[in-house]
This record gives C-alpha cells, sequence and structure tokens, in this order.
C-alpha cells in the first residue's frame, strides 16, 4: 500500500513525458502549399520557438502580433522551465535527440558557443552583416563563435549598483569607496553562492580591474594573475572585514533582493529585473541606481547577460524561423519587451522610445551598462570554466584558501578545462 | 498481466504430454517478456552507462569519441571532489537514517496505542513525507535564509547559534539537510514499524503482563526483538534512499560546505559540464556503492530476517 504513490508518481511523470513528447506532431501539416509559398515572399509553415517561461505574458504577445502579420505561418510558443540550467538541460536533451520540435531556440548568451561547436545551430552571419547594425554592438559579440554568427540578441541584460538614498548622498565611483562606505553603514550584497552567479560578480571586478581569465584566442588560461588575485582578497576582505555580510555566501539573485528590500543592505549588486520590485517595496522611493564604479583606478565595467535566438540545425523551416527572429528583433517587438517584461532590448533605437523610457526611467543608463559591458569567455567549455571560477573563488570568500592559492588553482583548473577532448 | 500469461501457460500445459525439459523451455518461453521487458528497461540503461564510463565524448566536435579505458576511473579516485562526495554521503546517511529509526520508533509506539482519532493521525502523520522532496526543499531553505528566515531568528532571540549562518557553514549545512530529511522520512520509517507492530499477537504482552513484566521489560524482551525484521526493512529502505541522495542538497546548498553528495556531481558532470564519460564513471561507481552496501545488508540481515521467520 506504501509503494502506490510512488507507482502513481511514476505513471504521471511517463504520462506527462509522454503528452510532452508529443507536443509537436502537428507540426508539419497545415503549412501553406509550395505553389503559395512561392508567391507569398513572407515567412510560411509552422515554426516552435522554444525559451524560458514567459512569466509576463510579453512572448505570447509578440507570437500573436507574428502569426497576425504573416497569415501563412504560424509560430507556437513552448515554454521551458524559469531556471536557466533547466532551459539548457531541456534544449540540449532535444538537440542531442536531433528532434525536430524546436525551430527557434531562446539561449542564454553563455551557451551559443557551446551549442554552435555541436553543430546545433544554423549559420546566421549573412543575416548578421546585413542586419547586424541596429543592434547594440557589444550583443552582437556574443553570438560570434570562430568567426561566424550562430544567433541573433533577443534581450541583453547587464548589473547595476543599488544603492540606499538616505544612507548615502551618492553612488560611490570606485569600490573601494563602496566597500569602505558598506563597512561604515549597512554593508553591500551580492551573489555569492557558487553557482554562475558568483562568476559574474567576480568578473564584474576582474573586467574592471583590468584582468582576464582566458587568452584571447581562448586556448590559454590567465587566471594566475595578480588581478585576480587583488580581486580575489578584495572580496574575501569584504566578507572579513564586514562590508558584505558572511550570509552573501548563501545568495542569489532573490535572496540579495530581499535583503536589500527589507532595509538590511546600504548596496546591493542585481540585475535590472529588480528596480521595479523594489519600486514597490517599503524602501521604494529610498534607492537609486547607478552604472559600476571603478577598480584599480580603472573604469568599471560590467558583464553582459541575456538571451540570443538561434536556429536549430534539426529546423525543417529554416526560413519561417529566421523570418520570426527577424520580426521579434524590429524595434516595436523590443518596445514590448521591455514594457511588458522589462526585458533590455538589444536594438539601439529602442532605448530612445519614449514608452520605453517611462516603463524603464533607467533606460538611458541602461544602454550605457551594456554598452560598456564585457562577454564571458566564449568557449565550448564554458560550464567548466565558470565552475572553476565560482568554486575557487567560494574558496576564496570563505577562507578555505588563500587569494594566491584560489588563483593558482583557478588558473590550473581552466586550463585543464581548455584542453578537455 | 502476469496472472493472465500464467493462467494461459497452465491451459496450454496441461495439453502437453510429456513433461520435463519441454516443460522448462515452455516456461522460459512464458516468462521471456518478462525477462525482455527488465533486460529493457534495466540490463541495457545499465550497460549502457558502463560502457559509456569507459569513453570520452568530444565537447567540440559533433559525434567525435574515443574509447578511454579507465581513465575516467582513475580520474575520480584522483579528485579530491569524489572522496569528499563519499565522505559526505556516508556521514548524511549514518546521521538521517539513525535519527529516523530512533524518531520513527517513536512515533510508531505511539501510533499504536488505541486512542481516538488514530486513523487521522496516521493519515495526518504522512503528510511530510508526501511532500515533494524539492518543494520541502525549498520551505527549509527559507526557513534558515539568514536574517530574514524563521530559524535563524527565533534561535539568534534564544542566544542559540548567533551569527550563523546555516547553509553556509560546514557541519551547520549538514545539519540542516539532514534534520530537512528526518523531518519528511520519519512518518515513513513509522508507519513500516507499525506494520510490524501490528503483526505482534496481543496475548504475548497479555501473558508478559500477568508474569508481572514492567512496560520497559515488555518493550525490551517482546516488542523490540520481534520488531526487528520490520526495522532491518525499513533500514534498506531508508539507507539506500540516503546513499542516493540529490534534490536536498541540490536545493539546500548546491553541494557548498560539506554537503556534495555522489548523486550531485555526478549530475553536475553529467549534465552541467557534458562529460558524458565522466559523469557516468561516476554514476557507476554510485551505483555500485549502492550494490555494496545492499549486498552487505542482504547478506547479513536478510538471513537475519529467514532465521526469524523460522523461529517465529
Amino acid at each position: 500500500m506504501l509503494k502506490i504513490p510512488r507507482v502513481l508518481a511514476a505513471l504521471a511523470a511517463m504520462l506527462l513525458f509522454a503528452v510532452a513528447g508529443c507536443g509537436s506532431d502537428d507540426d508539419d501539416s497545415g503549412g501553406a502549399s509550395s505553389a503559395e509559398k512561392a508567391t507569398q515572399a513572407k515567412a510560411s509553415g509552422n515554426v516552435t520557438w522554444c525559451i524560458g517561461k514567459d512569466t509576463t505574458g510579453a512572448f505570447g504577445t509578440v507570437v500573436d502580433n507574428f502569426n497576425k502579420a504573416n497569415p501563412n505561418a504560424k509560430v507556437k510558443l513552448l515554454e521551458l522551465p524559469e531556471d536557466a540550467v533547466e532551459q539548457r538541460r531541456l534544449q540540449i536533451q532535444r538537440l542531442r535527440a536531433k528532434s525536430d520540435e524546436c525551430d527557434v531556440l531562446g539561449m542564454d548568451v553563455i551557451w551559443t558557443a557551446e551549442y554552435a561547436a555541436q553543430g546545433w545551430l544554423k549559420d546566421v552571419s549573412d543575416y548578421i552583416s546585413q542586419n547586424g547594425d541596429k543592434f547594440i554592438k557589444s550583443t552582437v559579440d556574443t553570438t560570434d563563435f570562430e568567426g561566424k554568427n550562430w544567433g541573433v540578441p533577443f534581450n541583453s541584460n547587464a548589473g547595476f549598483i543599488y544603492y540606499r538614498t538616505d544612507e548615502v548622498d551618492k553612488a560611490p565611483s570606485t569600490w573601494e569607496d563602496l566597500y569602505k562606505q558598506a563597512q561604515q553603514g549597512n554593508g553591500v550584497v551580492y551573489q555569492g553562492f557558487r553557482y554562475e552567479g558568483l562568476t559574474v560578480n567576480f568578473l564584474e571586478l576582474l573586467y574592471s580591474a583590468g584582468g582576464s581569465i582566458v587568452s584571447d584566442d581562448g586556448k590559454q588560461a590567465t587566471a594566475d594573475s595578480q588581478e585576480v588575485k587583488d580581486v580575489l582578497k578584495f572580496m574575501a576582505d569584504g566578507i572579513k572585514n564586514g562590508a558584505a555580510p558572511k550570509a552573501v555566501t548563501t545568495y542569489k539573485e532573490e535572496e540579495s533582493r530581499r535583503a536589500f528590500e527589507s532595509g538590511n543592505a546600504t548596496f546591493m549588486r542585481n540585475w535590472p529585473y529588480a528596480y521595479a520590485l523594489g519600486k514597490d517595496s517599503k524602501i521604494g522611493d529610498k534607492f537609486d541606481i547607478a552604472t559600476f564604479p571603478g577598480f584599480a583606478g580603472q573604469e568599471g565595467a560590467g558583464v553582459l547577460g541575456g538571451y540570443n535566438l538561434g536556429i536549430s540545425a534539426y529546423s525543417k523551416n529554416p526560413e519561417g524561423s529566421l523570418a520570426f527572429i527577424e520580426f521579434a528583433t524590429e524595434p516595436d517587438q523590443q518596445k514590448i519587451m521591455a514594457t511588458e517584461a522589462s526585458l533590455p532590448p538589444t536594438v539601439s533605437a529602442t532605448y530612445d522610445d519614449p514608452a520605453v523610457k517611462k516603463a524603464m526611467p533607467f533606460a538611458a543608463e541602461l544602454k550605457t551598462a551594456i554598452e560598456q559591458a564585457q562577454p564571458r569567455p566564449v568557449s565550448p567549455v564554458y560550464p567548466q570554466i565558470s565552475e572553476a571560477v565560482y568554486n575557487n573563488v567560494y574558496d576564496a570568500l570563505q577562507g578555505k584558501s588563500s587569494p594566491d592559492e584560489a588563483a593558482s588553482n583557478m588558473n590550473d583548473q581552466i586550463q585543464q578545462a581548455l584542453e578537455t577532448f | 498481466m502476469e496472472a493472465a500469461t500464467a493462467r494461459l501457460g497452465r491451459r496450454k500445459a496441461r495439453k502437453r504430454k510429456s513433461y520435463g525439459s519441454e516443460e522448462r523451455r515452455l516456461a522460459a518461453l512464458l516468462l521471456s517478456p518478462a525477462m525482455i521487458v527488465i533486460a529493457l528497461v534495466a540490463a541495457y540503461p545499465i550497460g549502457y552507462a558502463v560502457w559509456l564510463s569507459l569513453t570520452e565524448y568530444s565537447v567540440r566536435v559533433p559525434g567525435k569519441w574515443r574509447f578511454a579505458g579507465f581513465d575516467n576511473y582513475t580520474k575520480a579516485f584522483g579528485s579530491t571532489e569524489f572522496w569528499d562526495a563519499v565522505k559526505n554521503t556516508f556521514i548524511f546517511t549514518g546521521l538521517s537514517v539513525t535519527l529516523e529509526l530512533v524518531i520513527g520508533l517513536g512515533m510508531a509506539l505511539a501510533m499504536h496505542a488505541a486512542f481516538k482519532g488514530r486513523g487521522l493521525l496516521r493519515t495526518v502523520v504522512l503528510v511530510p513525507w508526501a511532500v515533494l522532496t524539492v518543494v520541502s526543499a525549498i520551505t527549509w531553505r527559507t526557513l534558515f535564509e539568514p536574517n530574514l528566515g524563521l530559524a535563524p531568528t527565533v534561535l539568534g532571540k534564544l542566544g542559540i547559534a548567533e551569527n550563523v549562518v546555516w547553509l553556509g557553514q560546514s557541519g551547520y549545512a549538514m545539519a540542516v539537510m539532514v534534520l530537512a530529511d528526518v523531518w519528511k522520512t520519519a512518518p515513513f520509517m513509522a508507519l513500516l514499524l507499525l506494520a510490524g507492530l501490528q503483526v505482534i499477537p496481543d496475548d504475548v504482552y497479555d501473558a508478559a503482563k500477568v508474569d508481572g513484566a514492567t512496560a520497559w521489560q515488555r518493550f525490551r524482551r517482546i516488542t523490540l526483538p520481534l520488531l526487528v525484521p520490520a526495522i532491518l526493512v525499513a533500514l534498506i529502505f531508508r539507507t539506500l534512499d540516503a546513499l542516493r541522495i540529490f534534490d536536498l542538497p541540490f536545493v539546500l546548498t548546491g553541494g557548498t560546505n560539506g554537503t556534495s553528495t555522489l548523486s550531485l556531481i555526478a549530475q553536475q558532470e553529467l549534465t552541467t559540464n557534458n562529460l558524458i564519460g565522466y559523469g557516468s564513471a561516476l554514476s557507476v561507481l554510485t551505483f555500485v556503492i549502492v550494490m555494496a552496501v545492499s549486498f552487505i545488508y542482504i547478506r547479513t540481515v536478510g538471513g537475519n530476517i529467514r532465521s526469524l521467520a523460522e523461529d517465529n
């Protein structure tokens, strides 16, 4: 009797998989006939767009708009989980099985190189060379792997410093100042949990300091450098002397946001999504945001986030897929993404739109932040590189290894990752 | 379905005149569908995982692979990550299963006593077990969130473990993980033990009472010995589950601060790092360890159960 729930759960799971697997069966039916295709210059056929959960409904709006404008084509939205790690897992599962279920893939910028290396994407260099100018340049860089473009920038992202206007007069202009003020005030919170977010938080400081972790040709680890040691020491000291609470080692984005909104921090590093939510919280009129300060006497720099749209190598309708991607990156649709979903556009012109400026009062700063942001290393072994970074940064933050040891371990592990078969 | 085929088999068997080898062949034939299913759903994936663990797939060139021999295993045995995971997995299993046994036994004894609303209580007690582990793990994570969580706030007020970041410090993180597991599975243990308690006949206790045995003596001399088979079955269940623990460390700590487990690192290498060969080797090692432990259990404990059953 006790086993029944398990059996039921297993059955339910199997049914779910079966249903999910059947979802795409009707994809090839109902498309426009070839005669009609010849007369229609625009998109035709069925396209399935696989991207993370449509939490705001904005993806659905863009799909509806496209379907209205293109009566011969039909785009279907296939929502993947909200968590990026799960999105990637489900996409890779389909791609490994050479499934044609997904035509257009919504990919985090850090997956693009990996997918391209595995031959899972169609080359869209032609499209980028003709239309690339309308995008912010840094976002186009994230689609590049070995000299070709494998995706079209869909939305971007860059971090900000959030600060309490009632505790400090203005945003500090250097990280050193920020930590000093944090130590005197209520501290700075960031994403210090051992995961991708910690890699981003670390690289923001390292890029500001002028350091790097991988050489430009992507073949050599460069993490055993003074810059890496300095940044690790800076971050570890921050926790030791109380500028950042010990608790940041358990914080992801949401934990940091909750700590900041509950008044437990003077500064916070977070993505733009926390702005609108913060304005609704009890400290709504007591904070403002700023682009990253400089470090070690150099300019501030961010790390680029966001999503690219790629066409699956197994898609049966690459033309229709490209037509949809073109549509989704038109200024009008980008505006919808910005105003409805708070997703930073990749198209430069969208930032000047009054509706966007109204929905994102920080639009100008955001555009600057994205323009200045640098991509994370573009590599098919990026997951391992990132693991080497966040594991060792975490050990340094926890005092388990000294900054020098952490830097040298990080370098060894990155080098090992780069030499993966 | 098996019953139907069995009936069919009997009918067929009756038609035959000669028995012996012919009958044995028939038996093999009738068993073959079940064998094929087992081969497909169990033997094939396990064999495939073992094969994958001896290979290396390229992360750069699509479809490219090479035979790696035991390289993946040598890599695992040479990494601190693997041995840390082995150590943590066994610490977690030892602590959680022991606590679950003690608490589960207490709960079972309480539920065994006759009182009003016993049926309802038995159902209610199972609720934690019915909650998905991931869901309960998220709840525990929120409970222990620094500054804002209920647990550090209350404990801090009482002056216990002040300024401790529970999920961010070695030892404390493991404690939360064990606590979350005990909360969830002690009821399951209790139910298995309750079933064992219910088959102990009442007249044994009556006789003991007549002889003047105290409550403690009755528990020590009657309940415990007669409960041993149920305890052993429950222990096997829980130990094998605990050795494969994945969801709790995945959600609570991400394997930080002395909480990484075998299943967790295998998943990390397989799905995050895309190292199919190495990840499979870690999975096979996990499988071997679990197999070895269950073998030891069945060897030492299985015989025990049989002899106990014979004694009864």
